[in-house]
């Protein structure tokens, strides 16, 4: 922690008309009870903001065109999206009992967890790669339809953000202090959560 | 004033305040030609008056930064700037820059030369070789504080304010990219002006903010560092993509509306936490700094920022909305309370708050300083108001009812008359203010006098 | 003990999440070029005139009396959308007379109308300046301008 190290003496002058040392206690506020670190909450909920907010933008438009959204998600490759969830969610759970072994101090497992994590992270977005390939060659675009756009807009958003937790696993296996461990988990059930949410109303709700 | 170089601030300062004094000018004879058009039209034509008005603002803007900088870098990092020479170096280019620029605009010798015409996109008129001039500038400004901030102490808040200069003037870059295709000019124009003033100048008003705070309230240096980076993150994790709001309806792909919808809805978050920021640090700080007009112009900044770059960006920013309102008075209504409220208002807290240091004084002439904020900001509040109502009429009008532009606006010149009547209350206290930061020599309140402070 | 928000962590989000964004912003942009390249504004060449009359609409600080795709000042007329508002979007050579005419009438004059300047162009920079908002009027802006009025 810096010291104060310019208090300006002569200008600063406590409310109360006593000079007042700069080192004094500093009042807490009511934040500093959360568990984990409030920069990482900033940063979930403002993630869940956008994809909440892409969501809701989405189920609006297929208000305005139930029948053309229906029909192009009947194009959609559920089987791989419903794999990707088995996938992401497995690579989760480990992600969580890296975290646990590394508090309980067993060996290389959490290294080997973290890893097996990531090594699911990149299978996703292998999975992902086939399906947005397989739409391409039959020449689908986001200008297809407005259904496409949400499609390639949302679930890209969200691969976006799968690649950045993959370098973060490999990051925290290497740098292992548990709380890093912990915000690098805390972030990829973030990304589970979304893809949680993005699955059913993107592929499955009609 | 802890450190010599810090005088360097005070040149920059001085010529800020006098393209200060120049903008609001330019701003209040524009106002004048909205009221009775045939004012100046054959000697100087409202393009050219518009032209001093913008560039005038936005250099003195970044003068004011770099003035702040040069103040606040020695203090954050105990240390001499790196080179007093190359800092007034860079002062002398850019005034010699700035009057090329203003006499380019005026008298337009080299019409059509690349190197020595006005160039003629908006905001980015200058010259090329003023435009030269100013990343050379940058150059020497960048070279100057790093190295200052490399041999010194690294402070958070040094740090963002690098992190903002740097990427600032990586994006003037762009002022030298203009591709034939108009709607690719508009979208690379647009990585400077959006990225500068939604992004890149939101770091630099932030660090100027948490180092006012930090300085005036006695709060902890690490809890102000920490809500910086927050606020910082929160304004470019929605600032960089909020740039879609821009690409609506020049010719790029629809995925636009969407992204910029969303992500410049959240550019609502960094105006907002500042605002609360400034006002938690001073209700915590347990201590009552003499320089009152300092603290006022901080919370003002904020709060202003709040409304102007905040609630009025969030009003049209919905692209079913913008597609209505874009390019009406609406946005002549945000621009100048966003520019007010975040940028100017800035400016003047830290001048207000160093330059009675620079000058060796004690915070003086508070009153007049006060009321200059006053007047300013009720007057500018009272323009916005006035344009919004203006540019509401004007949207239904033109955009939904279909009539005719000329038409529409001769309907509007009542309200062009009382947003000219702001405007003089701007200039009334843009003066007002020049003036009390640089004559009178008497302290008018005693230290310490409890002035209730507020903001809008 | 971890504290609520440490300052590095903080900053290590500051500066990767802005990558982040930044790389997605990057991606999104290259696409975009390439849209507006091969699709929005694909429907008319990109001729040496079209180019001149962006210059000569540059050169004239055209941008701050006027709106172009509902940027610049506010203070005249859109002309993006001229051309269409003329009636004249199809017929370059119409579209060139109307303009000459229109440039050669200013400025009015006319005691409280708002004054367009008088600028000196050559036949060949007023044919350029048509084609270059006969161009831009022939971009796809997604529905925009709402109606004829700009």
């Amino acid at each position: 922690m810096y010291p104060l190290p310019y208090p300006e003496p002569a200008l600063l002058q406590a409310r109360d008309g006593t000079m007042s040392s700069a080192h004094s206690e500093q009042p807490r506020t009511g934040l500093e009870t959360l568990p984990g670190d409030l920069i990482m909450w900033v940063l979930i909920v403002s993630e869940l903001l956008v994809f909440g907010a892409g969501l809701l933008a989405f189920m609006a438009m297929r208000l305005t065109d139930p029948v053309g959204f229906a029909e192009a998600q009947d194009q959609l490759f559920r089987t791989g999206a419903a794999l990707n969830t088995l996938v992401l969610l497995t690579s989760g759970y480990l992600a969580a009992k890296a975290l646990h072994w590394r508090r309980a101090g067993i060996g290389l497992r959490p290294q080997l967890a973290l890893i097996a994590a990531a090594l699911l992270g990149v299978l996703f977005l292998w999975i992902k790669g086939v399906e947005y390939a397989h739409k391409a060659a039959q020449g689908i675009t986001f200008e297809t339809h407005p259904f496409f756009m949400f499609y390639y807009g949302l679930t890209g958003f969200h691969a976006a953000h799968v690649v950045v937790g993959v370098v973060l696993l490999l990051l925290v296996a290497w740098r292992d202090d548990p709380d890093n461990i912990e915000a690098a988990a805390a972030f990829w059930h973030m990304v589970d959560l979304v893809w949680v949410l993005l699955f059913p109303i993107v592929y499955l709700l009609g | 004033m802890k450190y010599q170089t810090q005088k360097v601030a005070y040149a920059y300062f001085l010529v800020a305040m006098g393209l200060f004094a120049i903008q609001v000018l330019g701003g209040l004879i524009a106002g004048w030609i909205y009221v009775s058009p045939n004012f100046l039209s054959e000697l100087l034509p409202f393009n050219v008056v518009r032209m001093l008005h913008t560039n005038a603002l936005v250099v003195w803007l970044l003068l004011g930064f770099f003035g702040a900088a040069y103040y606040l870098i020695p203090e954050e990092s105990e240390r001499e700037i790196y080179s007093e020479k190359l800092a007034y170096l860079q002062l002398i280019i850019l005034v010699i820059g700035t009057l090329g620029a203003v006499l380019t605009y005026v008298f337009n010798p080299f019409p059509g030369n690349y190197l020595l015409g006005m160039q003629g996109r908006e905001f980015i008129e200058q010259p090329t070789w003023v435009k030269l001039g100013i990343l050379v500038a940058a150059l020497i400004f960048l070279f100057n504080i790093t190295m200052t901030v490399l041999a010194g102490r690294k402070t958070a808040i040094s740090n963002v304010l690098l992190v903002g200069l740097w990427l600032l003037s990586l994006l003037w870059l762009f002022a030298f990219i203009n591709p034939d295709n108009l709607s690719l000019d508009k979208m690379y124009w647009w990585f400077i002006v959006h990225l500068w003033v939604e992004a890149t100048w939101e770091l630099v008003m932030a660090s100027i903010l948490a180092f006012l705070l930090l300085k005036l309230t006695g709060v902890d240096r690490e809890i102000v560092e920490k809500w910086l980076y927050v606020i910082v993150s929160t304004a470019l994790f929605s600032g960089i993509l909020g740039t879609g709001h821009h690409f609506y309806w020049i010719g790029l792909p629809g995925y636009w509306q969407w992204i910029g919808s969303i992500f410049s809805t959240l550019e609502v978050i960094p105006f907002f936490l500042m605002m609360s920021f400034a006002f938690v640090m001073v209700w915590k700080g347990r201590r009552n700094h003499p320089n009152k007009a300092a603290l006022l112009w901080s919370l003002g900044a904020s709060t202003v920022a709040f409304f102007g770059a905040g609630v009025w960006g969030f009003l049209h920013t919905l692209h079913g909305v913008n597609f209505y309102s874009h390019g009406t008075q609406i946005t002549a209504a945000h621009g100048h309370l966003a520019f007010y409220g975040a940028y100017v208002a800035t400016n003047l807290a830290i001048m207000s708050y160093a330059i009675p240091h620079l000058r060796g004084r004690d915070p003086y002439n508070q009153v007049l300083n006060m009321a200059a904020f006053w007047l300013m900001t009720g007057g500018m509040a009272f323009m916005t108001f006035v344009l919004t109502f203006a540019g509401t009429i004007q949207t239904h009008m033109q955009r939904v009812l279909g009539e005719n532009f000329m038409e529409v606006q001769e309907g509007l010149s009542l309200f062009y008359m009382m947003r000219f009547g702001s405007g003089l209350a701007v200039v009334i206290g843009a003066l007002l203010f020049i003036y009390s930061m640089m004559v009178p020599r008497r302290e008018l309140l005693t230290k310490g006098t409890d002035v209730p402070v507020a903001g809008e | 003990m971890s504290e609520i928000l440490t300052k590095s962590r903080a900053r290590n989000i500051f500066y990767g999440g802005s990558l982040f964004f930044i790389a997605i912003f990057g991606v999104l942009s290259v696409q975009s070029h390439r849209y507006v390249v091969n699709t929005s504004t694909a429907g008319m060449p990109l001729s040496e005139e079209v180019i001149l009359g962006k210059h000569v609409w540059e050169r004239n600080s055209c941008i701050n009396c006027h709106t172009l795709h509902g940027e610049g000042a506010y203070f005249a007329p859109e002309v993006g959308n001229v051309m269409t508002r003329w009636g004249v979007q199809d017929e370059p050579e119409e579209a060139y007379e109307m303009l000459d005419g229109w440039m050669a009438a200013q400025p009015t004059g006319i005691e409280g109308r708002r004054q367009m300047p008088f600028f000196d162009l050559t036949e060949e920079e007023t044919r350029g300046l048509a084609e270059f908002l006969r161009w831009a009027d022939q971009t796809d802006l997604q529905g925009w301008p709402p109606n004829d009025a700009g």
